[in-house]
């Protein structure tokens, strides 16, 4: 995630020109340099004249331990060499006060000789040593390489770094440990005396391998063993390495930190030697220091010489997963510097890895008095993203880079991901994953299967012409008001990686889709992103699908077969992804299923937007007094105990979540040649059986939506086993669920055979021959009684004649009407209010 | 122990400072317990208040800290403060102890040392919890305590006090000797002036204290407070809880002069909280002691009797007299509001909150309502510790901001009104809703009342994610017809069948209806397993009648039995009791015909 670093390079910075100016010039000889540089030079003589032009060290401006800390790191207080904390350093540092390294640590290390950490018994130098041996042996475990003489991790990716010209090396802590626990354990508890040595190191390789590369290079490390969350941080965690994750709430502006000034006398011009900053503080020069001149008050700063580097507060908040019941979200700051500016952005999730630091405040600026308060924060050394919602979001090309996504997402620890396998290797994981969801409504185990395989989805496929079939499964439930309908939805949207609610009542187009707006500050169009949207990989929630206003509903076609979201407005022509699954609900148009009717008479949804759920549930409430009872008991037990009803053996939601989320990103199975066999067989079959032996009507029993329906579910059903291949048995069990629902919602009821042209137009092809019927009788009636031009007859009238003469078939007025007005539409017949008059 | 060497209420610190001295043996020049040791916790000190405050009951010597006192109290003395912690600002860092010379010195519970410790390099951090406290929202005047202390005490210990300080070689006296009358807290507070009238008048009329800023002392009887946690675990103090915090008030007149540096750098890393909360608008509280309030402590006197029987069915008995007098004779709506005021959220499974029964009385018009909703109001102010209303008008719900809001620029959660402490009553008044359209807050607002009373949660707004919290308000709606922003648990038609306004009861007998109240409500319940064979049977039997009764249909009538069980003062289900449940849904079926 550095790698998404700062737009502002330190070294385009504002202070660059000169510095390349000045640096081989003013650099060799400064004092200020030498000091700067200081512990560099002393524990590393030799190198010291391969040494780069220097680069501000990133604890050089931090460098002065805040006080508080004392008492807890006064036992390993560095050596003089390492200056880090100014042994003078009575006034403890305050808010802007960062100070280099004191000059008099820069001159005792000329003479000391430098062997331990101050106060402990480690030896800078095995420190040295160690961090030597790991960056030249350690050699990545995975990598399967018999070279043993060939080139360790770490020191390929100094090579990487110095072709690249990159300013930092990523090391990871795992790593350090596998190669050395004591160093690990070193650098945990002793995080800035380690890591700058651990950067002299790495400089003193980086000079060996090419004298003349010319930048700092600094260690970052990340991904340690732990990591701690912010509730716990505690006054015991100063100046230790920490790792946390948050969500970036806040970002300060780039703010321009003054490393090196140089002041320039306005009386004769003379340039002083570049002051650096000490604690803080720069101390301008009360009088010209060119002996000739010696003006008095005449140094004035010159801006483009001196140096600054970037720096930026963050704030982290904590996620809400770590937030107790009862509490708000905790916050910390964090410092970034140079690279790491503006690696985060306000939103995004990112692990963190720091040294948390205290340091005291001042009561007010211009007073030495103390506060007994600390300010704490955290010295950012490394930052990664680990939601990758924005990412994915900005890729609409990826569709089916499962592997590469895998790393980016939320990392899953190897134990959980353990404890999931093992989980999806339990033969009844199916059923148990069934009955953990929304565990307190009952029965409707084939509707919650039907969610189950939504959950999961199926894979999305995006063929090289273009075409691109959706992956994920549209599911409808239609029952009577009461039936649990809505907490289905409510626990599928808390349940789903990523879910909106919405009612199909308040919903409009544009709060589905997107919309244009205008932004009130700087008028520019901007586009908002409507729930669908939103709810791109996962699940969008439709309560009251029937209510929506058809309007809003017809957005949906679009979204539910092409998965975008075209919006042509206002000047934005755009197409947004929109590849989730929709959940609706709806409620038959009386506010009771009438059985008699089809599916689409009791809803009033087209048949265009029903044939794109791939399964469509009806939900009804049966008259059965053994549920009642079980609801009754339930909702007693409800009331008069108080401990929960103890669920048997049911997945709790926190790993049904995990274990939803851990197939959907790294499992994607792939359809058997068998079960490619039993696909086709089967869908034949379904096919076959709307030719019924020796009738004339073609009854559609399958279309090929179906088939992909069930492609799709067959894929989920394997993925709910953590299974790479679709077998037999979930094509088995894909046709079933498709059966069930099919046989619920598409069964024509004069017939009792599944018609799918139901679903497809509305009309079943029953329906469609009793009309033709109808139609005759009604011609030949009309034909028999009217003459042409003769008087009219009324409906009624009609109506008595053709009972007399069809009497085995019923026929209802309103059947007469609609086939007097097709009549009509030919021109056979005018129809005047009842009366009907041939032509 | 004799008598102690030190005044807890007028120098608490002192008394802190002695058992800090006792307990690391400083007088040696080896101090026989390294302080580090403490690690922050308790040396000892807390017991000597627990034993002062309870066992010699100087709890009632503490003035309790509100606008009133404030103009008295010395800082650096002991108070107590009654408020709902609003906002949890995160943990703090401070200099715990540290040596002063030879000596070790102990910061904790002040704000800044006393002595100097600049060169010391032996200095032990501990941290302490920041609570942002308010006072409760709606909170009833009757739950004030009404014996005010007389200002003249302060003087007097205050010479006490400054006798120990003399002795000690205190450096701290930061009040002037001028100062006698008032404190310079409430000359500060003076100086940088309460906000105008006319700003708290327009706060009252919408009850919404959040369109104002909060980072003000809002009105008069608005006193926030910042207090100081020590040694206690996290999960002990919630969001929404009201507490009574007894600790160290502490005013700090350099504190209050900072801000002048308004660069970014400092300002995200001084405490955000700092700066939006100056300290001579928001008092310093450093807790010693705190407790968790319930209804009955608010009762003045807290008459501790035991719910005998007779007596529960007596204070039922008039209770339910006056309700329905104020009902205007409507003796079923008020059976249901008697039963609505003893509901509570006991119990949560899932998202279904066990217990609540929200109640919704229709048939009411705009000039109805103001007759019988300022009743009951006046009524519910008498009888409840919190009271809250909402006109819910299109421009209110357009414009109010419902939800708690985190503001990160000041890092503070902006109040919402629908942050409210466990148990307290929500009247919302939906006559005055016409038709119009909604603007995206007013949607939100709308979810948030639903939410609100269909689970008793409220989605405090992150920004960046919403939080959950659960929330415990019995909600009163009325309106013209059923209210589908607002969907109660009960819908009962309001029929009053007179107009005359009732006479004020007796200042005895609302005592003892709020103790009726408090008490009956925090009755335990259970069934027997008989009778709940009976209830079984008789849900089943009613479901095959009906078919369009659910599941919230039993739930609400098997809440209304528990509940008049409980007001009965009995703790398990009887038959009489379930039967009376049945009946009076029967009754209010018949109305809703």
């Amino acid at each position: 995630m550095a790698s998404g670093s700062s737009p502002s390079n330190f070294n385009n910075g504002p202070s660059s020109p000169d510095d390349s100016f000045s640096s081989p010039i003013a650099n060799t000889s400064s004092p200020a340099h030498r000091r700067r540089r200081g512990r560099r030079q002393a524990s590393t003589p030799s190198s010291a004249a391969g040494t780069p032009p220097p680069n501000p060290s990133r604890f050089a401006n931090s460098a002065s331990t805040p006080t508080p800390a004392r008492s807890t790191r006064r036992g390993r207080r560095p050596g003089p060499a390492k200056s880090t904390s100014p042994a003078v350093a009575a006034t403890p540092s305050s808010t802007d006060d960062f100070s280099m390294p004191s000059s008099e640590g820069g001159e005792d290390m000329e003479e000391a000789t430098p062997t331990f950490v101050w106060g402990t018994n480690i030896s800078v130098q095995d420190v040295k040593n160690a961090i030597q041996m790991f960056i030249k042996h350690f050699r990545d475990p995975q990598e399967l390489s018999n070279d043993i003489y060939g080139e360790g991790k770490y020191t390929r990716l100094i090579h990487r770094v110095l072709e690249v010209e990159g300013e930092w090396i990523d090391v990871d802590a795992h790593d350090v440990f596998n190669y050395d626990s004591d160093l690990y354990n070193k650098m945990m508890r002793y995080p800035l005396e380690v890591l700058a040595i651990f950067d002299i190191v790495l400089m003193d390789i980086v000079s060996v391998i090419n004298p003349l590369f010319d930048k700092h290079v600094q260690v970052r490390i990340h991904n340690l063993k732990s990591s701690t969350s912010m509730r716990n941080l505690n006054p015991s965690d100063i100046e230790k390495m920490v790792s946390l994750k948050g969500m970036v709430i806040r970002c300060s502006s780039i703010i321009p930190e003054i490393r090196e000034a140089v002041f320039r006398c306005i009386v004769c011009g003379y340039h002083s030697e570049p002051v650096v900053v000490d604690r803080g503080r720069i101390s301008e020069p009360t009088s010209c220091l060119k002996q000739e001149c010696l003006a008095k008050n005449s140094m004035a700063l010159v801006h483009n010489r001196c140096r600054f580097a970037d720096k930026q507060i963050v704030r982290l908040q904590e996620t809400p997963d770590e937030i107790p019941e009862g509490g708000t979200p905790h916050t910390v700051s964090l410092l970034m510097h140079d690279k790491l500016v503006d690696a985060g952005k306000p939103g995004d999730r990112v692990e963190v890895t720091g040294i948390y630091r205290a340091m005291s405040v001042r009561v007010g600026p211009t007073q030495r008095t103390v506060k007994s308060l600390f300010k704490t924060y955290i010295d950012c050394l490394h930052i990664k993203k680990t939601d990758k919602s924005r990412m994915t979001a900005e890729d609409p090309m990826e569709v089916d880079k499962g592997s590469q996504r895998v790393d980016d997402d939320v990392q899953f620890d190897e134990d959980k991901v353990e404890e999931l396998k093992e989980l999806s290797k339990q033969p009844d994981i199916y059923e148990r994953l069934t009955r953990s969801l929304a565990p307190n409504i009952w029965e409707l185990d084939d509707v919650k299967k039907g969610l189950l395989c939504q959950l999961f989805g199926g894979n999305a496929l995006k063929l090289l012409s273009g075409a691109s079939f959706r992956g994920d499964i549209n599911i409808l439930l239609v029952g009577d008001p009461g039936t649990s309908k809505s907490q289905l939805l409510q626990y599928i949207h808390k349940l789903a990686p990523r879910g909106i609610y919405t009612s199909g009542r308040g919903s409009s187009a544009v709060g589905l889709t997107a919309y244009v707006a205008k932004d009130p500050e700087t008028g520019e169009t901007v586009l908002e992103s409507g729930a669908l949207v939103l709810s791109d990989r996962g699940i969008c929630c439709i309560d009251e699908f029937d209510k929506m206003s058809d309007n809003a509903r017809s957005m949906l076609h679009e979204v539910m077969e092409q998965q975008t979201v075209s919006i042509a407005k206002a000047g934005i022509i755009a197409s947004l992804n929109a590849r989730t699954s929709v959940l609706a609900c709806a409620n038959p148009s009386g506010s009771r299923y009438n059985p008699r009717l089809s599916v689409i008479d009791n809803i009033h949804l087209p048949p265009t937007l029903l044939s794109r759920f791939d399964l469509i549930y009806l939900i009804l409430d049966k008259a059965d007094e053994q549920t009642d009872r079980r609801l009754a008991k339930h909702i007693v037990s409800l009331h008069f105990e108080d401990t929960e009803i103890a669920e048997h053996d049911v997945i709790d939601l926190a790993t049904l979540t995990a274990y939803v989320s851990y197939a959907r990103k790294n499992i994607h199975p792939k359809l058997s040649d068998e079960a490619a066999e039993e696909l086709t067989r089967g869908y034949v079959e379904m096919r076959k059986r709307g030719n019924f032996p020796g009738s004339s009507k073609k009854v559609i029993t399958a279309t090929p939506r179906q088939i992909e329906s069930l492609i799709r579910l067959s894929e989920a059903l394997a993925r709910i086993r953590f299974s790479e291949t679709v077998e037999m048995r979930d094509v088995t069990e894909a046709f079933r669920l498709l059966e069930v629902a099919m046989q619920q919602s598409a069964t024509d009821h004069s017939t009792g055979t599944i018609d799918m042209d139901l679903i497809t137009t509305g009309v079943s092809a029953s329906e469609r021959m009793r009309r033709e019927s109808v139609l005759s009788a009604t011609r030949n009636v009309i034909m028999d009684k009217l003459q042409l031009g003769g008087p009219s007859m009324r409906l009624l009238e009609l109506l008595d004649e053709m009972k007399k003469q069809n009497s085995g078939s019923e026929i209802h007025l309103h059947d007469l009407r609609t086939a007097v007005a097709t009549l009509a539409s030919e021109g056979f017949v005018v129809l005047h209010g009842d009366s009907v008059k041939r032509m | 122990m004799g008598g102690p060497p030190y005044d807890c209420l007028a120098n608490p610190l002192g008394a802190v400072r002695l058992a800090f001295e006792k307990a690391i043996g400083s007088e040696l020049e080896t101090p026989s317990t390294h302080p580090s040791a403490f690690n922050g916790k308790d040396w000892g000190a807390l017991e000597l208040f627990r034993h002062f405050l309870f066992q010699e009951s100087g709890l009632s010597q503490v003035p309790i800290l509100n606008p009133k006192t404030l103009r008295w109290v010395q800082p650096n003395s002991l108070v107590r403060y009654r408020g709902m912690i609003q906002d949890m600002l995160g943990n703090e860092f401070y200099a715990g102890a540290y040596k002063d010379g030879n000596l070790w010195r102990t910061n904790k519970f002040m704000d800044v040392s006393q002595y100097p410790m600049g060169s010391s390099p032996d200095m032990c951090i501990w941290e302490r919890r920041l609570l942002y406290c308010v006072p409760v929202p709606g909170q009833n005047s009757w739950t004030e305590p009404s014996s005010e202390m007389e200002p003249n005490w302060s003087s007097q210990t205050r010479e006490k006090r400054r006798r120990m300080d003399d002795e000690d070689n205190d450096p701290m006296d930061l009040v002037p000797d001028d100062e006698i009358k008032s404190s310079p807290i409430t000359k500060k507070m003076r100086e940088d002036g309460l906000p105008s009238p006319s700003q708290s008048r327009d706060t009252k009329t919408t009850s919404s204290s959040s369109i104002t800023s909060t980072f003000q002392s809002v009105d008069k009887d608005n006193l926030p407070c910042l207090v100081k946690i020590y040694d206690s675990p996290e999960s002990e103090l919630k969001l929404n809880d009201v507490f009574e915090f007894i600790g160290v008030l502490t005013f700090d007149s350099e504190l209050a002069v900072e801000k002048d540096d308004n660069d970014e750098l400092s300002n995200s890393f001084y405490d955000d909280a700092l700066v939006h909360l100056p300290p001579n608008k928001v008092p310093r509280l450093h807790c010693l002691i705190h407790r968790k309030l319930a209804v009955q402590d608010f009762l003045p006197g807290s008459p501790i009797i035991q719910p005998k029987p007779h007596l529960v069915k007596e204070t039922r008995e008039a209770l339910f007299r006056h309700l329905t007098a104020v009902l205007g004779n409507d003796e079923v709506a008020a059976h249901f509001v008697l039963l609505h005021l003893l509901s509570k959220v006991h119990a949560r499974v899932d998202d279904v909150a066990v217990g609540k029964l929200s109640l919704n009385l229709t048939g009411l018009n705009k000039e109805s309502v103001s007759v019988f909703g300022t009743r009951l109001s006046d009524t519910f102010k008498n009888l409840l510790p919190f009271t809250n209303c909402m006109p819910l008008t299109l421009e209110y719900l357009n414009i109010a901001s419902l939800a708690p809001k985190k503001d990160y620029q000041a890092n503070r959660l902006v109040p919402g009104v629908l942050q409210l402490p466990e148990g307290s009553h929500l009247m919302v008044d939906e006559t005055r809703l016409e038709s119009g359209s909604l603007n995206s807050t007013g949607i939100e607002n709308t979810k948030l009342l639903k939410n609100l009373i269909e689970f008793q949660k409220v989605e405090y707004d992150f920004q960046y994610y919403k939080v959950e919290m659960a929330t415990d308000v019995q909600l009163l709606i009325f309106s013209e017809g059923k209210s589908n922003i607002v969907p109660a648990d009960v819908i009962v038609p309001f029929q009053p069948s007179c107009l005359e306004s009732t006479e004020m009861p007796v200042a005895e007998a609302l005592e003892g209806w709020r103790w009726y109240l408090a008490t009956v409500r925090s009755l335990p319940h259970s069934i027997g397993s008989e009778i709940q064979k009976v209830v079984e049977d008789d849900l089943v039997a009613a479901r095959q009648m009906d078919r369009s009764l659910g599941s919230r249909d039993f739930s609400r009538w098997l809440t209304m039995a528990r509940l008049i069980s409980s007001s009965f003062g009995e703790t398990s289900l009887s038959k009489e009791h379930w039967e009376m449940a049945k009946e009076m849904e029967r009754l209010r079926r018949e109305r809703l015909k």
